[in-house]
Parts: C-alpha cells; structure tokens; sequence
C-alpha cells in the first residue's frame, strides 16, 4: 500500500451499489448498499459465506446479472465506465478488454468441445483492433500460455479443456483473462475448486501477473486463509451487506465486527494448541492390510489402458473410539480407500479386518451385518439424499432392513434429528427443503441409525460455509465421544484434519507418505510432501505470526512453532 | 496426453465394429426366424387357402416342397447358413429372388425416407433453436404448441388430411404413387414429377420427427445457454451471434444427433404406413404384402436387410458422435 498506489484512480469503483432479487424470495436485496474500491495493483478480496452476494457483485461489474435481478441503486464504475449504462458495443468492449473474468469451476467454464488454444485465439481476435494475423495470433497465444507457466504450450493449445488438470484449465482460463492486458481481473472463487498446493500455485500466478502488469484484482472467495495470503484490502459482507472492510492488518488482526471475528475463529487453524490428544483404547477395531487397487481407465483402441493406482498396500489400524484423518490431493485414491473399507469397491487385493472377521471374506448376510456396523457420510449433502424421499424415511429406511418395526424406526429418526441438531417435524419434509449444512445433518443422522462402530466421513464438511463447517465438525466430535464412535476423517484439508484427528495419514499416490500423531505430523513432518501440503494450507504464514494469537482472544495459548 | 490421429482411431474403432456387428446381425436373423414363425399360419396354408381347396395332400406337398417339414432347428440351420452366404432365398409367392424383389423397392424407400429424416432433423434443430434462444417468448409459444400438435398427429391421418387437402380439394398435387405413368418425360421433368409426388409422404413422415427434434434442441439449447462457458463467452466480450454459432450449437447438437441416430431406424418402420396411404411403392409396401401372405423367404429378407441398415445407421452416429465430441473418442468423459 504505497502513496503512489493511494494516488491512482481506481480501476473500479463500487457505489451504493443495491441489486434487488426477485419478488417471493427471502429477501428482498441480494446486496445492498455496497461500496468499496480497487485501485491499480491491488488486490481487493470480497469475502463472506454462501448468500452473502459476493457472487451477485463480481456479476454486476461485467453486467453479466441474471435477467431476474436489477441493480436498484447504486453505481458500477470500471475504468470510468458504467457497465450498465453502456450499448452492447462498448460493454462487449469492456467485457475481457478492459476487465476480465475467471471462475470458480474452470471445466466447466471453458467449452468443452473446443481446442484451448482456440478459445484463448477468440478472446484475442474479438477485440484486437484491426485484426492481427494469424501468425500474430498464434504467437500470442504461445506466449500467454508460456506467461501463466503452462509446460509445453505447442502441444496444450491442441488440446481439450477435459484432457487437462484442475491447475491446467485454471491456468488456461488466466491466461484467457490475460490476453488484452485487462485492467481489471475478477475472479470469483477462483481456487475453491482446486487442490490445496495447486491453489498455492494459482494464488501466486495471479499474484504475480498482477505485479507485472499494475492490474487490480477483485477476488471473491470464502476463505480467509486466501484473504491473508493474498489481499490488500478486505469486504466482508454478510446478507448483501458490507460488515466491515480495510486493510488486511486492520480487518484480520482487529476485527470490529462480532461477525468477521467469528468467521475468522471458524476458520481451522492447524494449530498446534488446538489439536487434541486422545488416549488411545488399546484394541484395534479396524486394520487394513496391504489393500491394493488399480483402475484401468479404457482410452482409445490402438493406447493400452492408462492405469490409475489408487492403493498400493495401503496398511491402517483404527482404534476404537479414535478418530484417524486420511489426507491427500484429489487422486490420492483417499476416497477409494473409504470406499473400499465400506466394501463399496472391490480392492484387488489385501484385507480388511474389523472385528476379528476379514471383511473382504464375508458374503450374504455376514456381510449385510457387518456393513450396519460401518456407515459413511459423503461430501455432497445434495446428491446423497434421495430427493423424492422424506426425510424421516432416508433414516428410518436402514434400521427397518434390519427388522426394526416401522413406527419405532421413524420414532428414533426423530430423535436423531433432535440429537443433530434439527426439528423432529424434519422427518416429513424433503431434502430440498433443507440448506447444505442441515441436509449434511440428516446424512449423519442417517448414518447414526444404525449405530455403526465406525463413521467414515468421507469430504463430509468440504461442501459447506467455514462457520457451519464448525458446527458440523463440532457435532461429529460431540457424537464421538457420546457413541464411542471410532471415526476416518477422509478430508482435503489439512486445517480440519488438524482439528478433529488423533492420528492423520497422509496419502500421494495411493501410498501412505507420512503417519503418525496430529501433533507429530504438523510440527514435524517427516515426507516432504507432507510439509508440501503443510505450507500450501492458506493464510499459515499469517495467522502463525507471533502478534495474531494475543490479538484474537479465542485464540490466545501457545501457538505452534513454525 | 499425446492422442492418435483422430482418423486412425476412428477407422480401428469402426473395424472393431464391424466384426461385432456380423455377430449381432446373426442373432437378428435368429430372431426373426423364431419371430415369423411364431405367428399363426405358414406360406402354405395360405396358398393351399388361396386355391379353393383345403386339401390335405396339397398341403403336405407345398410344405415339402418349401422344406416346412423339416424340424425348426434344421430350417434355421439352413437359413443362417444361407445369410452366411450373403443368399436371401427365394420368394413362394412371388416366384423371384428376395434379393431382386428388394433391392427394386429399397430406393424408393431410401428416397422417401432419407429426405424426410434430413428435413425433420434441418428444420426441427433450427426452429428448435430458435425458439430455446428466445425461450419465453411468444415466438417459443407458438413453436412449442406447433411441435406439440404435430407430435400428437398420427402419421396416417396426417397423410390423409393432406390428400384431402391438396389432392382432392385443391388438386394441386398427386394423391398417391411414385411418379406419373404413361408419359414421356425429359429427366429435369421426370425429377420434377418424382418431387411432386414426394410432397405429401415426407411432409407426412417428417412431421413428427421434426417436432421431437425441435422439443429436443429447444431443450437442449436452453441447457446449453445456462453452462458456465457460455458466460465465460459472454464476459469475453462476445457478441450474441458469436455465442451461439461459436459456442451454443455443437454443444447444443450433441443430445440430438444421439435421439436422431436412434431414430433413423424407427423411421424406416414409420415407412410401412406412409407407403400404404400413398401406395409408394417402397419396402414397406413390399413388407405388408409379405406378412399377409406368410412369405417366409421374403419377410425375413426384409427384416434382414431393415437390420443391417438400422445398425449402419447407429454406427454412422457413434462415428459422427465421436466427430462432434471429442471426449469419446478417448473415452475419458
């Protein structure tokens, strides 16, 4: 925040700004009243949960608003235009010239059916003026695929959005933005959808392209590891309405608003005073042995099949009443080896034994028995419940296959909504009646039903806002220590596996890399993946510095050592 | 990440196809065999009914003369080793080979049938685009009540309407047959009168299948409009046409072409009506013949030949289908 940053005229300037939903929803505004700056060569992050309309704006500064909503009052100002008052000509001008726009999902954001080289060539040949040619095209597109470190860009820009990695597309879509030399650069939820080091990556290219060129960043996320990591300047907005903002140091070291110090707390810390020490129950309830399992992923006629190993002897132990974090990046094969425990898919090879009994040897009715004991939970509360079915039944379905008569079925489903936190009338209604963090209830309920020994939550938290993230994560810990339920905590986040776990496991590749104590694996990593994944966790560098902890009251002991 | 030349995977997938697909077409022809005679009735009564006289003796001797006798297992026996051998018999009752009966027939068929698929399949993606670009509108209401109307129209009372309408009332075109007979015609003029002839049946044939595919695009491209790369376009600063050709349209088409595919074969069934109502003199005439006269040799060849285009015709869309989207060819979607 230098004086000659001060100086500059801002690149966008957001005044009063009101975006008025449709009639008959829950509320009237989607955003209202919002005014914040961002300047040349700064990053701006607008930060707050789900339905706080931090989306709605980064929409309204390209005028890319669904019809159903209006801006009401206010103004959008981005390099001295008002997107919305412009004629089609001159916002198409806007639109990737002076400002451009990157996503949360980058599959789904670039055509699918298209060459990325050809979709970056679009974006130059629509607004470069006269037409450069061909050659002059092609280079450009080299080089910005060159610029946003993507390897070998003569062979990726032939290739399909789906023959590329989350990072990848990511990277393509920058260098998309990048090619009219924007001024500004939206970038809405730009990393949610990518691996923790891959985000680290992300971050930084954006980081830096914004060094180089002077460009302003607006950069919408719900994190505020992100916000620490990578902003100037912080909103935070709650219902559509700023609750407070400033200066990265103002906003996260002394938080004015109760609610930006809540969001803060919520975020998990992988701190080492916060992490718990369980003593351990001596007999093991689970073990894995040397569980082995390749996927043959079939490709053209002439290619042998590509083969995706995602076990390769993969050995655990779970205790009883303990709670074992399996971390790793998407395509670690962590999902698999849930999956595989529940006998969901068929290992190649190994055992698995609970109880005493080998898992894997089991058929008709032993297995049927064994499986009530083990239960999981999935990442998506939406696609996991069936959505024609009652809520009270989804429940009450699995102890009914077990002979429980109906009536006192649905009577415990009532009392598990109770116990998770919900109404007992929730048993009549429909999953779509229920918010993400209330439908991940119902699947624990759903999964407590049969009162398993072992929780496998698979992602079970990944889906929701940071401050409902606590409260699940609290739910579960409560239910733990109540059930002497023994839990795997299948997680991408190394923050919330510092939380929750006695003992983490960390996997690459289907192979464990690193095991051992919480405490242990975060203070002193022994794999250097492990302390790869470690320093990639966001905003780390931040809230371990020695002034943080006294500042934020919540957070007061002993901080670990970095 | 590296993939093959497109064309050589495409051409050693279409081999491995085509080896499949002699398997599959020897089932059919079992299938039809044990289909056929399952209906009540063989050639021979028939003919034997046909002549008068309920004769035992002749009955006995028509059957051993077209090997009726014979168990089931060893006329099935010997037919697929006929289909083996590309021979599709000969017909009882009409005295020729089943090969010469069809292949006289099938252009008219594929004339008939061919133009209205290409017609339903044009206009139905372009009017149901139009109407998913301007969903809401009123221009998208009278579309859908239109497609939804002709969806509902049954083909052969549709055919007859038209004749009504335009043969009888208004005499402005033909009311039944492939061209006029007995008249000598230069080749523009005879192409002309063949066209004039086509009106009606395609128009009657291609109805409902335009109507799906334009429900079907409209849908489809309403999907499309909502997919987060269309407003990746649109924050590229592209314009609305752009957007649409560029982005929309194959996208869009994907579904389309899989239905169409499928179809295609359904078209040909739709024929037998059509060709009725118009006496067109196609395979589907040729087809109704057969079943009621209990022509084995024929029906089956018919049957054949109608499989073995319904399976080149799926193998056309996966092919084309591999052209348009470029996940399946690797097989990574």
């Amino acid at each position: 925040m230098s004086e000659a940053v001060q100086a500059k005229a801002p690149v966008l300037s957001v005044e009063g700004l009101s975006i008025a939903l449709p009639e008959g929803g829950d509320r009237p505004f989607a955003v209202e009243n919002v005014s914040f700056e961002v300047k040349p060569n700064e990053v701006v992050c607008l930060v707050g949960e789900s339905g706080s309309g931090k989306s709605m704006i980064a929409h309204a500064v390209l005028s890319l608003l669904p019809k159903s909503v209006n801006i009401a009052a206010g103004a959008v100002t981005v390099a001295g235009q008002d997107p919305a008052k412009l004629d089609r000509q001159a916002l198409r001008r806007l639109r990737g010239g002076e400002a451009a726009m990157i996503f949360q999902e980058p599959l789904s954001s670039l055509n699918p059916l298209k060459r990325v080289g050809r979709q970056i060539e679009e974006m130059i040949l629509t607004h470069q003026k006269p037409m450069p040619s061909a050659i002059e095209v092609h280079e450009r597109v080299q080089q910005l695929l060159t610029q946003v470190g993507l390897p070998n860009p003569k062979l990726l820009e032939k290739s399909y959005p789906f023959e590329l990695s989350g990072g990848q597309r990511q990277r393509v879509m920058i260098a998309m933005a990048m090619a009219n030399r924007p001024a500004l650069l939206v970038a809405d939820e730009p990393t949610t959808a990518l691996d923790v080091t891959t985000q680290r990556q992300i971050l930084r290219l954006i980081d830096d392209l914004r060094r180089d060129r002077g460009m302003g960043v607006l950069l919408i996320t719900h994190d505020f590891g992100v916000v620490a990591d990578v902003a100037d300047r912080v909103v935070v907005l709650r219902h559509g309405k700023v609750v407070e903002q400033g200066t990265v140091e103002e906003v996260l070291r002394s938080p004015k608003a109760d609610y930006t110090r809540e969001l803060i707390d919520a975020v998990p810390k992988a701190r080492l005073d916060e992490i718990r020490r369980t003593a351990v129950h001596p007999t093991p309830l689970l073990e894995v042995i040397g569980l082995e399992k390749t996927f043959r992923v079939k490709r053209g006629l002439l290619q042998p099949p590509r083969e995706v190993v995602a076990a390769d002897g993969i050995s655990l132990t779970l205790y009883e009443g303990e709670t074992l974090a399996v971390v790793g990046e998407s395509g670690s094969g962590k999902s698999t080896l849930g999956r595989m425990i529940m006998r969901l898919t068929e290992p190649d090879g190994g055992a698995i034994r609970f109880n005493g009994q080998d898992l894997r040897q089991l058929r008709g009715e032993a297995l049927r028995q064994a499986r009530k004991q083990l239960q999981i939970v999935f990442q998506d509360p939406f696609a996991s419940l069936d959505p024609r079915q009652k809520v009270g039944d989804a429940i009450a379905r699995g102890p009914m296959a077990f002979g429980t008569s109906r009536t006192e079925a649905m009577e415990q489903a009532r009392k598990l909504l109770v116990r998770v936190g919900l109404n007992a009338v929730a048993a009549d209604r429909y999953p779509h009646e229920f918010s993400g963090g209330q439908r991940q209830r119902i699947c624990i309920a759903r999964a407590l039903a049969l009162k398993p020994r072992v929780l496998i939550a698979d992602e079970a938290v990944s889906a929701l806002d940071v401050s409902v993230q606590a409260q699940v994560l609290a739910l579960l810990a409560e239910l733990r220590q109540e059930m002497k339920l023994a839990m795997i905590f299948i997680t991408h986040d190394l923050r919330i596996a510092a939380e929750i776990a006695d003992r983490v496991i960390v996997l690459q590749k289907g192979r464990i890399v690193e095991e051992g104590a919480t405490a242990d694996v975060f203070t002193a990593a022994q794999a250097a993946y492990t302390r790869e994944l470690l320093d990639a966790i966001p905003g780390r560098d931040f809230f371990d510095q020695p002034g943080f902890a006294s500042v934020t009251g919540a957070l007061s002991t002993a901080r670990m050592s970095s | 990440m590296i993939r093959l030349g497109s064309a050589a995977t495409i051409g050693l997938m279409a081999l491995s196809r085509i080896a499949q697909l002699v398997a599959v077409i020897l089932l059919i022809a079992t299938f039809n065999f044990v289909l056929v005679r399952a209906a009540p009735g063989d050639p021979a009564q028939v003919m034997a009914g046909q002549s008068g006289a309920s004769d035992p003796k002749l009955l006995e001797d028509l059957r051993k003369e077209y090997g009726l006798d014979k168990p089931y297992a060893v006329q099935l026996a010997s037919y697929l080793g006929r289909v083996v051998r590309l021979d599709l018999g000969y017909s009882y009752r009409q005295r020729r080979a089943v090969v010469d009966l069809i292949l006289e027939r099938l252009p008219a068929t594929l004339l008939l049938t061919v133009t209205a698929f290409c017609l339903a399949l044009l206009i139905g993606t372009t009017l149901g685009a139009l109407a998913g670009l301007a969903a809401g509108s009123v221009l998208d209401t009278v579309f859908t009540v239109l497609s939804l109307v002709l969806y509902a129209t049954p083909v052969f009372w549709l055919g007859l309407m038209l004749v009504l309408v335009f043969s009888v009332t208004l005499g402005w075109l033909p009311p039944f047959g492939y061209e006029t007979i007995n008249v000598k015609l230069s080749p523009l003029e005879h192409a002309l009168d063949i066209a004039k002839h086509m009106i009606m049946p395609v128009t009657s044939l291609a109805a409902i299948y335009l109507a799906i595919y334009a429900r079907l695009m409209r849908s489809s491209i309403i999907e499309v409009a909502q997919q987060d790369f269309i407003k990746t376009a649109r924050a590229k600063g592209l314009s609305g046409p752009s957007i649409v050709v560029g982005h929309m349209l194959r996208n869009a088409l994907v579904p389309v072409v899989t239905v169409a595919g499928m179809q295609a074969g359904a078209l040909v069934g739709g024929a037998v009506v059509i060709e009725t109502v118009f006496a067109w003199p196609g395979l589907g005439r040729l087809t109704f013949d057969a079943l009621l006269q209990r022509d084995y040799p024929l029906l089956l060849g018919i049957f054949l030949i109608l499989s073995i285009v319904v399976i080149v015709l799926n193998l056309l869309t996966d092919l084309i289908y591999r052209l348009i989207d470029p996940r399946m060819t690797t097989g990574a979607a």
